[in-house]
């Protein structure tokens, strides 16, 4: 009889559509809706400190803490840096963002040679990158908190607090494969359960600091903290400009039909493009 | 200039010049490059692709040293950088151009470099391609000072 009813319920909830037992079990109670933002929440944006304008990095402070401040890498893990740095040292730099996957948390963050914006939204912050691998991170201030289980992503799950002018990030759910990267030829994937906490504030009126801290603990004895630093620019022949990562990889040419369309390039493993024999 | 002042300049301009030779590209390092050599090609751009992550310039002429002319393939760093860093546009440089370029050639011995500078014959123009160029706010206004 109990056997019974089980099945009709189960039947009932498929025939109906509702959500499976499973889900039901681990999500019980009405969906969570984002609501619309109201006028108010249009006018509190106005609040917040000036991020307007497009930030390129500081890459000589890049390069500067790939010696002065290196993290504290497991053993494993600083054998396969050692390893790294001796082939960029030897002209055969490792070509770890070559593939034009996205640089993905920490990294871009880390070593990007390239410029972002940041936009408010109610309930949100958005970062987007310029060029390179469709940098792009959605940091969520409308108070909610990380999923339960997040399904990894390049970019991981953020929620930001504001704490007076500083933006405070906790990002978690990154794909295992993703970089730490102290350079664009040396880094380590963090192997899961990386936590990334960022403090994002201005220091005077155009500089943009990034107090970044990793914790991983598959690949780090303890956790890392660094800075990165970003210049502010707003003239607008600086605006940001789409860079799709793979466009590199071809050349515009004209099919047999005479349409325009893209010819691959060949590239050597190092990403460059061949040059001519 | 006294002469110890000049020999601290010439010796300041030198230092610039290596470091910028450590300019990196958009998405790899440049390692493949000699950065301790710098060659210098004269010739007609052939083709222009301004793409990311890096920009490529064809340039056939003659490398200095060499008596013969071939195409040389020139690498940078991405559309946007070298607006911030060099002052470069889409039509900066165009096909049919004559340039002297100045590069660090590949390591390999291809006909590859990093490019440094490429110069204008017609008008002396010259722009560089060092990403690390624009470390400070506001790059424009201090131009138009």
């Amino acid at each position: 009889m109990k056997r019974k009813f089980l099945g009709i319920a189960l039947s009932l909830s498929v025939t109906l559509g509702f959500i499976s037992p499973f889900s039901l079990a681990q999500q019980p109670g009405k969906p969570i809706i984002n609501p619309p933002p109201t006028a108010k929440d249009w006018t509190n944006l106005a609040k917040l400190p000036d991020w307007s304008g497009v930030w390129n990095p500081k890459i000589t402070d890049q390069d500067k803490q790939a010696k002065t401040n290196m993290p504290p890498w497991t053993p494993q893990a600083n054998e396969l840096i050692q390893f790294q740095l001796a082939e960029e040292k030897a002209g055969r730099p490792p070509p770890l963002f070559v593939n034009c996957l996205p640089e993905a948390m920490p990294s871009w963050m880390l070593i990007t040679h390239n410029a972002m914006e940041v936009l408010f939204t109610p309930g949100r912050v958005t970062m987007l990158g310029e060029s390179d691998g469709n940098r792009l991170r959605r940091i969520y201030t409308d108070g909610r908190t990380h999923p339960e289980d997040p399904d990894p992503t390049f970019h991981g799950h953020s929620i930001g607090k504001w704490e007076g002018d500083t933006l405070v990030v906790d990002t978690v759910g990154i794909m295992p494969q993703s970089l730490i990267a102290i350079s664009e030829a040396a880094g380590v994937p963090n192997n899961g359960d990386m936590q990334i906490i960022e403090r994002i504030h201005l220091v005077g009126k155009n500089e943009l600091h990034d107090d970044i801290e990793v914790i991983a603990p598959k690949v780090l004895t303890k956790p890392w903290k660094t800075t990165r630093i970003y210049f502010r620019q707003r003239a607008r022949k600086f605006d940001i400009v789409e860079g799709v990562c793979l466009e590199g990889y071809f050349a515009p040419g004209k099919d047999k039909y005479g349409n325009d369309t893209f010819i691959p390039v060949q590239h050597d493993v190092g990403g460059n493009r061949i040059p001519p024999q | 200039m006294n002469l110890n002042l000049k020999k601290i300049v010439v010796n300041a301009t030198f230092l610039v010049g290596a470091l910028s030779a450590l300019s990196a590209f958009a998405h790899h390092s440049t390692t493949m490059f000699d950065k301790d050599k710098i060659s210098t090609i004269t010739g007609v751009v052939k083709e222009v692709q301004w793409t990311n992550p890096h920009v490529a310039i064809f340039v056939d002429g003659t490398v200095k040293g060499s008596d013969t002319p071939a195409l040389w393939l020139m690498e940078m760093t991405s559309p946007g950088n070298l607006a911030r860093a060099g002052g470069w546009t889409l039509n900066a440089v165009k096909a049919g151009d004559k340039v002297v370029v100045d590069f660090n050639p590949l390591r390999n011995g291809s006909k590859g470099g990093a490019l440094k500078k490429i110069t204008l014959v017609d008008t002396g123009k010259f722009y560089t391609a060092d990403i690390r160029a624009q470390e400070s706010a506001n790059l424009e206004e201090k131009e138009q000072k």
